[in-house]
């Protein structure tokens, strides 16, 4: 039985981590991104968000990292409305927003420990807390052996293992992933997936936009469901398609 | 929010060896088009300094008899020759410059150890003549260099006239070249830190997405132009000065030479290097600023 939840709740700060109001997103072409979604994802929680490509699923995204403001609608991440944040606010946001994406978008040229160590650096943390923080995220995701390695040098699971550990090294409130797994073969694919559902239970939130079944069937976590931008679904311990 | 000194150098000057053929032609046009303003900033300072005396349209300098009191107004005789000026037609007005305004003039324009010996009492008072046809000056200099109460008339050398015209067409010259030079070099600086952002896109994209600010992103980009704008000045101010050695040494002690009246002191050089500097400056972050913003917006 799909539980369809409406934005319409009173707003919690305290436990509410995003939250959609009545979101709408038009391209200048006239193509409707996203139309009229409202949705609440609560802090600590797992969530897939699935649909076809040109669902929105993208578009989604783009709005929480702010790469985007809605036409309509209001966004709170974090309890901060962001959809009217000035532009010099918009680092700040990013900095509670680890993000991974299906290309792994590394420095070719530096080493894995180099390529974490750069997302603490151009936030302007000091040596000592690089130094400290990136060895212990390389071990979370199993590459403490690799720091040296160069990202043409890895697998492709090592390199999104790598795009985790800098999203994650700033400890952000929220992770979210863009196709992770897209490049990955499935056996690989679980394995990103056992590391997010790790992080996520160090508290971290954690939003997966995904359309590998095989993995949201398997996994049994709350999955919203666009549809040519729409909402369609919104289902605790849901699988991929319907009736399913 | 802190950028780390260590972290711009690293990033400055890995971008200028990166882009190092791009950054040699900036630096190279950056530092032609400041000499021609440079030299031509000293040849302004040259000219206005052999000219002080002729300053306000002055043809014709009668310098009078000294009178050891120094009075600050003219004598019954002084204004008698006033009177006999102003009686030729061609003489348009005379004013009066009293002993102690011409020994202030004559330590500008001497040489520190001839002023030395120059008092008040010594230094004569002159009537400075405007003339309707500055051409005559000839003539009132040969009427007057032999009046009671004259110690000499002076009037400018066809050389400096001639001088002046030489020196403003060259002015305007240089100028537009310098213009033209400076826009080029901006442009220049602006498209090395156009391929330095976009050799890096990659890593100025992850920056974004980790949350780093635009100016931290951007601050490296703008001393590499900063650094390319200062390194042409200071090749341009090297010229500069070079110059004006040469020059002061081909003057040498010929106090009648134009060179000599020329010679520029060394204080107004230092001003002419600073501003050529600062010059430097400002178009190379200007360059940069410009060639960086498209890559920030979005």
């Amino acid at each position: 039985m799909p539980a369809v939840r409406a934005g319409s709740s009173p707003f919690r700060a305290d436990t509410t981590m995003i939250r959609f109001e009545n979101v709408t997103k038009t391209y200048k072409a006239g193509t409707v991104a996203l139309n009229d979604v409202s949705v609440d994802i609560d802090k600590g929680e797992f969530v897939f968000l699935v649909g076809p490509s040109g669902s929105g699923k993208t578009t989604f995204m783009r709005l929480l990292l702010r790469e985007e403001a809605p036409d309509q609608g209001r966004i709170w991440v974090a309890g901060r409305e962001i959809a009217h944040l000035s532009p010099w606010r918009i680092p700040y946001l990013r900095r509670n927003i680890g993000c991974v994406f299906q290309d792994f978008r590394l420095l070719p040229t530096r080493t894995v420990f180099e390529n974490v160590a750069f997302a603490l650096e151009v936030i302007g943390r000091p040596r000592h807390v690089i130094d400290g923080q990136v060895p212990q995220v390389l071990d979370l995701v199993g590459l403490a052996n690799k720091r040296d390695n160069l990202p043409g040098e890895l697998s492709g699971g090592e390199q999104q293992r790598v795009a985790v550990a800098r999203a994650f090294v700033n400890r952000p409130l929220l992770l979210i992933a863009d196709e992770p797994t897209g490049n990955l073969d499935p056996a690989t694919s679980q394995g990103i997936m056992r590391l997010l559902d790790r992080i996520n239970r160090t508290g971290t939130t954690v939003v997966i936009a995904t359309h590998d079944a095989g993995i949201v069937d398997q996994m049994r976590r709350r999955v919203i469901e666009l549809h040519r931008g729409e909402l369609v679904r919104d289902q605790a311990r849901g699988v991929y398609g319907y009736g399913t | 929010m802190a950028v780390s000194v260590e972290y711009v150098t690293r990033e400055t000057a890995t971008n200028l060896w990166r882009n190092r053929l791009m950054t040699v032609a900036a630096v190279l046009t950056v530092a032609v088009s400041l000499s021609l303003v440079g030299v031509s900033l000293l040849l302004r300072q040259g000219v206005a300094q052999a000219t002080t005396q002729w300053q306000n349209g002055v043809n014709v300098l009668v310098f009078l008899d000294a009178q050891p009191a120094a009075p600050a107004a003219p004598t019954a005789q002084q204004l008698t020759i006033q009177q006999q000026l102003l009686q030729l037609p061609y003489v348009k007005s005379c004013i009066y410059r009293d002993q102690a305004y011409d020994l202030a003039e004559a330590k500008r324009l001497l040489d520190p150890s001839a002023a030395s010996v120059l008092t008040a009492g010594t230094t004569p008072a002159s009537w400075r003549c405007v003339l309707s046809q500055p051409s005559e000056a000839q003539a009132v200099a040969k009427q007057f260099n032999r009046f009671p109460g004259v110690a000499q008339v002076q009037y400018p050398q066809k050389q400096i006239r001639t001088m002046e015209t030489v020196v403003h067409v060259l002015d305007a010259v240089f100028l537009v070249l310098a213009v033209i030079l400076l826009l080029s070099a901006a442009v220049l600086i602006l498209n090395t830190i156009r391929l330095a952002i976009f050799a890096r896109r990659r890593e100025v994209s992850v920056m974004k997405l980790v949350g780093a600010t635009n100016w931290f992103i951007r601050i490296p980009f703008m001393f590499e132009g900063i650094v390319q704008g200062l390194a042409g000045a200071l090749v341009a101010v090297l010229v500069t000065v070079l110059l004006h050695v040469v020059l002061d040494h081909f003057a040498g002690h010929n106090a009648t030479s134009l060179l000599y009246r020329m010679r520029t002191p060394a204080g107004d050089v230092a001003v002419t290097a600073v501003l050529v500097g600062m010059i430097g400056v400002v178009i190379g972050a200007a360059g940069s600023a410009i060639g960086i913003r498209r890559f920030l917006d979005a």
